[in-house]
Parts: C-alpha cells; sequence; structure tokens
C-alpha cells in the first residue's frame, strides 16, 4: 500500500506493520521506497504521524512525519521479537482454541486501532474476530474472553458490526 | 461565468501585443492550498512552458490572452518541471480522500476564469466542492472523506 502525503505525493511503500498486541493498536510502520525493484527505507512512521489509515493508502502530513529509527520511540526503532502475532494460538480465558492468527484487521480511518483478527479457524475454514481493547498475550499464545466465541465471523463485513457489539458487552473492555 | 478545465484545454494562446499565436493551452496546474489555478501549461511546437496565472491579462472564450511572449517561461523549479512534463495534470488523476480512500479520479475542475479561483472538482460522477481540496501532487488528487449520507 503507498504512503501518500495530504500534497498528493506518494512517498514510501508499507514494508511492515509494527504492532503492539498488548495496547491493541499499530504503534508504526516500517517502509519501502516506492517503484520497481526499489529497496528499503530507513526512516519509519509512528502512529502519531500517521493521519489516517484507509483502504488505499496510508496518509500522512508530509515527508517529515518519515523520521529515522533512532529518533523513534524505543519500541519502533528495535521493535522486541514476539511481537508477530500471526501464527499464535487464540485460547479464550475457559481453554478453548478457537484458532490460529492469520492477519490483523486494522479499522480505516484510524490511525492503526486493531479491532480484531483473520484466524485459521481450529473448526476449519477462515474466521474474523472482534478484539477487546486490551488482552494477554505470550508470544506463542493470545487468550481472549470466552464471549469471543459467540462473535466469530465469516467475513470482514460482518466484522464491523461485532466489534461494536462485543465491545458493549458486559465485562468486555 | 464558470470554464472547465477540458472546455479549455487546446486553447489558444495569444500575445496581445503582437497578435501572434504562442500555442495551445495543453492543461492547468492548480495550487490546492489556495485553491487557485496556478500555471498554464503551454504546449508550443513540441516544447512545453509554463505560464504563472498572474501574467494571464484574459482568459477568454476563445483565446487566452498574455501580455507578450516574455510570460511564457522555461521550467525554474521541479515543481515547475513536473508541471511541464504533464506530472501534475489534474483530469485522469486518482483521488484520493485524507482517510486514505480511492474515490475515483478526476473527470473536471470548474474554475473562475476571471480570478483563476477553482469552484469544484469533478470526481467520476460527483462534484467535490473546492474547499474539500486539500493537495494536489504527481500521485494523486487528495480532498476531504466526504460526509456520509446524513439527515439535512
Amino acid at each position: 500500500m503507498p504512503v501518500v502525503t495530504l500534497g498528493g505525493e506518494d512517498v514510501a511503500e508499507i514494508r511492515d506493520v509494527i504492532y503492539s498486541p498488548e495496547a491493541g493498536r499499530v504503534v508504526g510502520l516500517s517502509l519501502n521506497k516506492r517503484g520497481f525493484l526499489a529497496g528499503r527505507r530507513r526512516e519509519v512512521l509512528t502512529a502519531e504521524t500517521i493521519h489516517a489509515i484507509g483502504r488505499d493508502a496510508v496518509m500522512i502530513a508530509d515527508e517529515t512525519s518519515l523520521i529515522l529509527p533512532e529518533n523513534s520511540p524505543p519500541d519502533l526503532g528495535a521493535p522486541p521479537s514476539g511481537r508477530d502475532v500471526t501464527g499464535n494460538q487464540v485460547l479464550t480465558e475457559g481453554g478453548a482454541s478457537i484458532g490460529q492468527v492469520k492477519d490483523i484487521v486494522v479499522l480505516t480511518g484510524s490511525n492503526g486501532e486493531v479491532v480484531g483478527y483473520e484466524i485459521d479457524r481450529a473448526a476449519g475454514g477462515t474466521g474474523y474476530i472482534p478484539l477487546p481493547k486490551q488482552l494477554a498475550v505470550s508470544g506463542s499464545a493470545l487468550v481472549v474472553p470466552d464471549a469471543t466465541k459467540e462473535f466469530i465471523e465469516d467475513d470482514l463485513v460482518g466484522l464491523g458490526a461485532a466489534v461494536d457489539k462485543f465491545r458493549s458487552e458486559p465485562g468486555i473492555q | 461565468m464558470s470554464e472547465r478545465f477540458t472546455a479549455a484545454s487546446g486553447r489558444t494562446v495569444v500575445s496581445r501585443t503582437s497578435a501572434e499565436e504562442l500555442g495551445t493551452l495543453a492543461h492547468i496546474v492548480v495550487d490546492a492550498k489556495r485553491r487557485q489555478v496556478a500555471w498554464l501549461v503551454v504546449g508550443k511546437g513540441r516544447k512545453a512552458v509554463v505560464v504563472p496565472w498572474d501574467e494571464v491579462s484574459a482568459f477568454g472564450p476563445d483565446a487566452i490572452m498574455i501580455a507578450d511572449e516574455s510570460a511564457l517561461k522555461a521550467p525554474r523549479d521541479d515543481r515547475e518541471q513536473a508541471a511541464a512534463d504533464g506530472k501534475l495534470e489534474l483530469i485522469g488523476k486518482r483521488v484520493l480522500s485524507d482517510l486514505g480512500n480511492d474515490l475515483g479520479k478526476v473527470t473536471d475542475v470548474v474554475f473562475d476564469p476571471d480570478s483563476g479561483a477553482i469552484e469544484s472538482v469533478a470526481v467520476d460522477q460527483r462534484e467535490a466542492p473546492a474547499d474539500s481540496l486539500l493537495g494536489a501532487g504527481s500521485f494523486a488528487v487528495i480532498v476531504l472523506e466526504p460526509a456520509q449520507a446524513s439527515a439535512g
């Protein structure tokens, strides 16, 4: 996905998403240069300097939003290992496995709020689960409220509504 | 009276002093922050030159009048070079909202030929008002995300 300034110039391409599972949000993005066979860009984007993550582009104010890793918060400059949640097992508080994390789902229009995970369901097939605002993550597994089971959706369209309903459930925050 | 970019394209550019034809309008470059026409890009043989809006003495229905040939400037910086190369042409450019969603392509731009003020930008079948225009670069035109349909 391209990184575009509000002035309409494309300045970079997303290389990787730096995600904090504990905070439930994207803390930054690492970048590639734009164009065919272009290499890595040293600069990163922090969540604070992202104007919005949309369906088709990541918007930033201007090129000054790109910062060098040594000037960025420690989380970003040297992300601790175990931040990659893909492949992690999703366990409910009751100890049942729902499946494995395939991908993270970011709320579009926000600057990186993660609202759900795409999972390989233990029962087979792909599903989408809404996330509470915070949850426990170990690096190999994450624990979600029991109620999550009731909110597994087959597609992203269903997930949007499920997130709102799920987060308004008693005992979920 | 309003003028459209698509209607104005190809119009003859004439010197007021010599009455000579100096070229034809290739396209128009806007200053998105000021919501104003910034330059006219004029094709002259195979070369493209830029004319700052201030040098246009009249943007008429049949011809664009400029004082004389000295108003035609070779590109002086990167942005003017990009303009002359056609990279800042708006028609056909992709439109992104400030929230990062693709809204389509620019099909036309409506402006006031007296002041050069941009009035609206046509994006596919929709009109984006000039005050929603945030930026116009070589990659995309940026407008405010249209409000969701709401009552009133």
